[in-house]
């Protein structure tokens, strides 16, 4: 066992509560400042209203901050927690942790749902949710003990920054020669020098004896977590079964469960091969598509995408049962073994990468011009060993490419670095300077946002160029998707609630290439619905990829066959046997509406949460060069002609790029009106007192937001 | 004689994918097709021919990310 410098700070022994119908009716709460531990009851209330995972989470931080908050202030607080159906074995799907807290990027609450044991460890431990206040000195591990009922803060000094090596040296530490019993959140020295550090969650493969990792990326939690001074927190609990959640109708919870394993395993060899491509299978598909972002978000196809596809990858990641969770035959994250970097600390050396899926691919490979397997896996392993997270490293140094190729920034001010596209041993050093805070990797770590800001203030660059082409909304940089020509999708960003990312709502292909939405009307009701259903996985501790990534063979045939409904019934089945409350369909859709307008509010309340947050670049709607344009000028010039009746003869390509700019700003308007009237909203994208008060969210301090902010009806 | 989601259609000379589709109902459905296990996607139906015994595997719509 691995020998480690241990001094405990506080203990506190505790009786494991039974857990009842998927809930261990109570919440941890850690003061890292004053070293305090308290163990907090969950209400009938909080279950009814929150449901569980994100929603705990938000009620949790809700209380532990005010409006005047910031990121780095003590009072923030990063929560964790699974969900009601978090920890079942036999559900694809089901171990999912959600975290929130406020975002370094965007200054209000953000949310990541990442894979890995932690989150039904800390469940079947006694605790539905865990939340951290407070800062520590710098060397903290928080030990989550289900097995022998105790809660510790240790600080345990000398242990590496590398968060792969520290999960490893941990997980042997604590595992008490069953590794498999331990799961542990870490970050590293990325996240301590940048604003988009991410979490890395651990699970013990078994099979390949060793820690593998998923990533909370989104929204710079990670870099929260080590300003708390936070090292790790390790959860350590022992047996599963599908009794653990205690669930109100075992032999219902065991049919539906079947049901849709078997069928998972059945249909994914022949739909996407989740279980041996993983998200990868999509790189060539939005290549052809002209979806796959290229050169920062100019281009959305290039000859060089079917290099980095899942053609290459399915023959490069290690073969093996690939669930983040036990029994999730979905399987899909992928890995590649015995990889040998051929720069930074791990030079030389033999590594496992674990990844990479669709995002880093596309992040870090097309949008940045570099079409090269190797690179890519690179720069997935170091950005997981520093704690980065790779779509907002790999959309930040594509706008810095751009910025760089259209000489609004020099090499004066990139420290001598030629960062044209394509450019992949610079890219790879600015991670190296991300992590060690160090060179122009310190300006890229601080986010687009404040790049922005930098490069007009004191690099002189034109401040509205940098506006048309920085992918971000509300701070957050853009996920890995070309929303040029889905205005649905580019309303999925905009209006998305903690900003660019695509998990509320991906209608890109419903919308664009099925054209299963033409009206906003439809888009609009798209724009409720999707967010509504994918906000349910976050509270319930599931992963969407089950829902909707695999279909029934019939699915085609109903009425709606986007929702694919078949599997919709089944999670509310599922819902049903665990927790005991009875649940259709559309109650799902109404459990997530309370948490997503009491998020909404919550970013009211920070001081966001209106209209003017939910804008996007032009780079995001439309062509913001002539090269751009030129590149598709025939689609461009068509939609010109037939959607908005303009003459094109005569014109010039910069003034076609402005007239067609001058109807799409338009047209997003529209879809934000039409989107605020579908969710109850009002004009300005606040939810009316009505709306709080039909979804049992009309708290007296939700009131006082909303009042405070001009609404009182 | 080509298989399509295990039924079988007669093959003729110079079949593209797009043509292939028109044995289907509602083709506008798929956006993707497996060709002898490698992915074809709709912009490339026209210009991908089907050899004669193919395997073709009509994959759903893409609803991922």
């Amino acid at each position: 066992m691995t020998q480690l410098k241990v001094n405990t700070i506080k203990t506190l022994a505790y009786e494991r509560p039974v857990i009842e119908k998927g809930y261990a009716n109570q919440t941890l709460g850690i003061d890292l400042s004053g070293g305090t531990i308290s163990i907090n009851p969950v209400s009938q209330q909080m279950k009814d209203i929150f449901v569980g995972g994100k929603g705990f989470d938000l009620w949790l931080l809700w209380n532990a901050v005010s409006g005047e908050t910031r990121w780095n202030d003590p009072a923030n607080a990063i929560c964790i927690a699974s969900g009601p159906m978090g920890g079942t074995p036999a559900y694809p799907g089901s171990g999912k942790s959600i975290v929130t807290s406020l975002s370094p990027l965007t200054g209000s609450v953000v949310d990541s749902n990442v894979g890995g044991y932690f989150g039904p460890y800390l469940k079947f431990s006694g605790f539905d949710a865990l939340e951290v206040r407070g800062q520590a000195g710098g060397d903290a591990v928080i030990l989550i003990d289900g097995i022998d009922q105790k809660v510790e803060i240790l600080d345990m000094p000398g242990l590496t920054d590398d968060s792969y090596a520290l999960s490893a040296a941990l997980t042997d530490y604590f595992g008490q020669g069953k590794k498999s019993h331990i799961s542990v959140v870490s970050s590293g020295t990325g996240a301590k020098n940048t604003f988009f550090g991410c979490l890395n969650f651990t699970w013990y493969d078994g099979q390949r004896k060793m820690t593998r990792y998923k990533q909370a990326g989104r929204g710079g939690i990670g870099t929260v977590f080590a300003d708390k001074g936070i090292k790790a927190i390790v959860a350590r609990w022992n047996t599963v079964s599908l009794k653990s959640n205690n669930p109100d109708d075992l032999d219902a919870l065991k049919t539906v469960a079947k049901l849709h394993s078997k069928e998972i395993v059945s249909l994914d060899p022949k739909q996407n091969k989740m279980a041996s491509l993983g998200t990868s299978h999509l790189v060539p598909i939005m290549n052809d598509f002209d979806l796959l972002p290229t050169h920062n978000f100019k281009f959305g196809s290039h000859t060089g995408g079917n290099l980095i596809g899942s053609e290459v990858f399915e023959h490069i990641f290690d073969k093996g049962f690939d669930g983040c969770w036990r029994g999730c035959t979905v399987a899909c994250s992928h890995g590649v073994r015995d990889f040998v970097p051929f720069t930074g600390p791990y030079k030389g050396q033999k590594v496992f990468v674990d990844g990479p899926e669709y995002e880093t691919i596309a992040g870090c490979g097309s949008n940045l011009g570099i079409f090269d397997p190797s690179t890519i896996l690179e720069m997935n392993f170091y950005c997981d060993t520093y704690g980065l997270d790779t779509i907002s490293v790999g959309t930040s140094i594509a706008f810095v490419m751009e910025c760089f190729e259209m000489n609004q920034i020099t090499s004066e001010h990139t420290g001598g670095m030629q960062l044209f596209f394509g450019n992949r041993l610079d890219a790879l050093e600015l991670v190296h300077q991300m992590a060690r805070g160090e060179g122009f990797g310190t300006v890229i770590g601080q986010g687009i946002r404040r790049m922005k800001e930098i490069f007009a203030r004191d690099f002189g660059a034109d401040a509205a160029i940098l506006q048309d082409i920085g992918m971000e909304s509300k701070g957050l940089e853009f996920s890995e998707y070309m929303t040029k020509e889905s205005l649905a999708q580019q309303g999925g960003y905009g209006m998305a609630l903690k900003g660019a990312q695509h998990d509320e709502a991906w209608l890109i292909f419903l919308d664009m290439v099925h054209n299963f939405m033409p009206t906003f009307e439809e888009k609009a009701e798209a724009l409720h619905w999707f967010p509504m259903l994918r906000t349910w996985f976050g509270l319930c501790g599931l992963c969407k990829l089950p829902w909707n990534d695999i279909v029934p063979e019939d699915n085609k045939d109903t009425p709606e066959p986007a929702k694919v409904m078949k599997h919709v019934n089944w999670y509310a089945d599922y819902f049903s046997s665990v927790t005991g409350r009875q649940a259709a369909p559309d109650d799902l859709i109404v459990m997530s509406e309370a948490v997503y307008n009491f998020q909404r509010v919550f970013n009211l309340k920070m001081g966001y949460g209106r209209r003017e947050q939910d804008t996007i670049p032009y780079r995001a709607v439309g062509p913001v060069t002539v090269e751009e344009y030129e590149s598709r000028q025939e689609r461009y010039d068509q939609q010109l002609v037939e959607k908005y009746a303009v003459t094109v003869e005569g014109l010039s390509s910069e003034e076609k790029v402005a007239v067609l700019r001058k109807h799409r700003e338009a047209q997003y308007e529209k879809l934000q009106d039409a989107v605020y009237k579908r969710r109850g909203w009002t004009a300005d994208g606040i939810p009316t007192v009505a709306t709080v008060k039909r979804l049992g969210i009309d708290f007296p301090e939700v009131l006082e937001v909303l009042q405070a902010n001009g609404v009182t009806a | 004689m080509i298989t399509m989601d295990g039924k079988q259609y007669p093959w003729q000379p110079g079949m593209d994918v797009e043509q292939l589709l028109h044995y289907v109902e509602k083709p506008e459905q798929y956006a993707v097709i497996r060709l002898n296990g490698k992915p074809v996607s709709r912009p490339k139906f026209k210009d991908t021919l089907v050899p004669d015994n193919a395997e073709v595997v009509l994959i759903p719509m893409i609803a991922g990310g």
